[in-house]
């Protein structure tokens, strides 16, 4: 109970501080509103010119597509310190993470939030409502409850993806460029159902670099639908199990990081 | 175990870091993507010490001696390569929340303070990460704003601090705890001369009036010889000195130094035997010599005879002087077992 409220008060502390820079905050959530704008713009044409991409209508790719701003956007909220760990490495600002009785990744995530990332969630309740009509979908009892668990499996999946590359960090100290390409990967090749690609790409983001989980699998619950896909339906609920196993080997991969950490000079 | 009044004990400690070595030049650089050759650093090289309950010590060394490498695996920042450290009975880089508990921690270079906020704030960020009770909390920092001359900076944005005033709230925010030990990695880099002896004034007291153990890195001997009464020395990752640091002045005592002024246009003294300098800075030389062929008398008089002096004296050797001569080979030191110095 104690620790919650050291990290409610840490959180407090760094929207505080985010606030400080009032117009960089609005000018990012425009940002990102422009690219999901551009994003369902080229979906629409698409689909238009094409009606279905591998059996998916518009309105069940526009559902994908809001379970994976769900999930992106709470991922954000909660990991975006992560994309600037490096930096905390570089600097030895990490030193000080180490010197105070707290967990250090409970530390670096507190340490920032960006609160714009809300704009993803309004986006991602847009995309359901839009998906929900064109693709006729029944919301069982069932479904809704099951729809938090699902997000939640996949921010653990997306997060724990984020985690293990930031963690590499402390063996090579500068690891932006990974980091960037790692999120901005599982950003665009989720944007499509995955039976789109080839079997091998469909066993690289089943069982290897697994972000199918994040919307694929799990969408065929939502929209009822069965047949397609590498090992379906057996995968569909697996997302939370998945995203369990993700979180553990990435916070172990941290943690062995931790251990490795050679601080800077001086 | 006799823990009790033992605040630090180090056993045959040792880091390594690889570094690994890219060459020359693109074509070296695009080799080293390919094949990495690491070179094997070892930064600290199996010490032993252990630091009792109250202590104050110096811990010195030339830079890249493994000064705050110690100090990082005391601190919990570092895991050491082979060895053991415990502080307060603990394993540092094994509890690190347990460890962090109970030491402060300043680096010189860096603070500990929330950039953006106000000095106020980090103290009550502080407070509620070391969980630290309101009335106890208030208490410390009734003490430490009246000590180090808080108040009128609390309301002040970090980045807006000076580098004298940062360094105070910085020691204050490294207190807020109340912790048995006190680690502090160059605390007075930096600072001018009023801000050092302010500094140094609270240290002292608080070791005296609190029993705060306190292990001190610095480059400034004024540090230690007004503070440390104990001193370890470091030279490439090895003690090569640990021991009271009025013994090594005691040890060298004889070894006189002369500090010469000369005339601008006397500037430039050609060697005279038996006569080292040490030391110039300007017209300003410090000179030692050969004790068992010269008296003090014959060297003054030949430099007299010779130049045009414009100031003499004789002086004992600072320890500034002592660890320069170590560190230049001109003493050699029969380095002493550090248990006859802990008891």
């Amino acid at each position: 109970m104690d620790t919650i409220r050291i990290y409610l008060t840490l959180f407090a502390t760094s929207i505080k501080a985010r606030m400080e820079y009032k117009a960089s905050f609005l000018f990012y959530i425009f940002a990102i509103l422009t690219f999901y704008i551009g994003q369902i713009g080229l979906l629409f044409v698409l689909l238009n010119r094409f009606h279905q991409i591998k059996g998916w209508t518009m309105g069940e790719m526009v559902f994908l597509y809001s379970l994976h701003a769900f999930a992106y956007g709470f991922t954000n909220l909660i990991f975006s310190q992560l994309v600037n760990f490096d930096k905390m490495i570089v600097d030895g600002e990490f030193d000080r993470v180490l010197v105070r009785p707290l967990s250090p990744l409970g530390q670096v995530i507190f340490s920032k939030f960006e609160i714009s990332t809300a704009a993803h969630l309004i986006i991602g309740f847009t995309a359901l409502y839009f998906g929900t009509h064109l693709a006729g979908i029944e919301w069982t009892l069932r479904k809704i409850l099951l729809f938090p668990v699902i997000v939640g499996g996949a921010v653990l999946i997306a997060g724990g993806i984020r985690l293990v590359v930031t963690a590499v960090a402390f063996w090579t100290l500068r690891n932006r460029s990974l980091v960037h390409t790692v999120i901005f990967s599982t950003k665009e090749f989720i944007n499509y159902p995955v039976n789109i690609y080839n079997l091998g790409m469909q066993f690289f983001l089943t069982f290897i670099f697994p972000i199918a989980f994040i919307n694929f699998y799990p969408a065929h619950f939502f929209l009822d639908r069965s047949g397609e896909g590498l090992l379906h339906p057996a995968l569909e609920m697996g997302t939370p199990i998945v995203g369990i196993i993700v979180f553990i080997v990435s916070t172990f991969t941290w943690r062995v990081g931790v251990n490795h950490y050679q601080s800077t000079g001086s | 175990m006799q823990h009790d009044n033992i605040a630090i004990e180090v056993t045959d400690l040792r880091k390594e870091f690889k570094v690994s070595l890219s060459g020359k030049g693109f074509l070296g650089k695009l080799q080293a993507l390919f094949h990495r050759s690491n070179k094997v650093i070892t930064a600290v090289n199996d010490i032993d010490f252990k630091i009792r309950r109250g202590e104050f010590v110096g811990y010195v060394g030339e830079n890249g001696a493994g000064k705050s490498t110690t100090i990082k695996m005391l601190t919990g920042i570092l895991v050491p390569t082979s060895g053991t450290a415990a502080v307060n009975g603990i394993v540092p880089y094994k509890d690190r929340k347990k460890n962090a508990a109970k030491i402060g921690v300043v680096f010189g270079q860096r603070t500990q303070l929330w950039w953006d906020l106000p000095v106020r704030e980090s103290f009550d960020l502080l407070r509620v990460i070391f969980r630290v009770s309101r009335s106890d909390f208030d208490r410390q920092m009734e003490k430490l704003e009246k000590a180090l001359g808080l108040r009128p900076l609390l309301e002040m944005p970090v980045r807006k601090l000076s580098l004298g005033q940062r360094m105070r709230c910085d020691i204050a925010a490294a207190l807020i705890h109340n912790p048995p030990v006190l680690f502090l990695d160059e605390p007075t880099i930096g600072l001018d001369v009023l801000a050092k002896q302010s500094v140094r004034n609270f240290l002292s007291e608080i070791n005296r009036t609190v029993g705060t153990t306190i292990i001190l890195t610095t480059h400034d001997m004024n540090d230690i010889e007004q503070l440390c009464k104990r001193l370890i020395i470091l030279e490439e990752g090895k003690i090569m000195f640990d021991g009271e640091t009025e013994l090594l002045k005691q040890k060298f005592i004889h070894e006189k130094v002369i500090e010469v002024e000369f005339y601008e246009n006397d500037c430039v003294m050609q060697e005279i035997s038996g006569v080292t300098v040490v030391r110039e800075q300007g017209c300003k030389k410090w000179l030692t010599f050969d004790k068992d062929n010269f008296g003090i008398g014959d060297v003054i008089g030949t430099i007299a005879s010779q130049y045009k002096i414009k100031d003499i004296s004789v002086k004992e050797p600072s320890v500034e002087s002592i660890i320069r001569n170590i560190y230049d080979n001109r003493i050699k030191l029969s380095t002493p077992s550090n248990k006859s110095f802990t008891k």
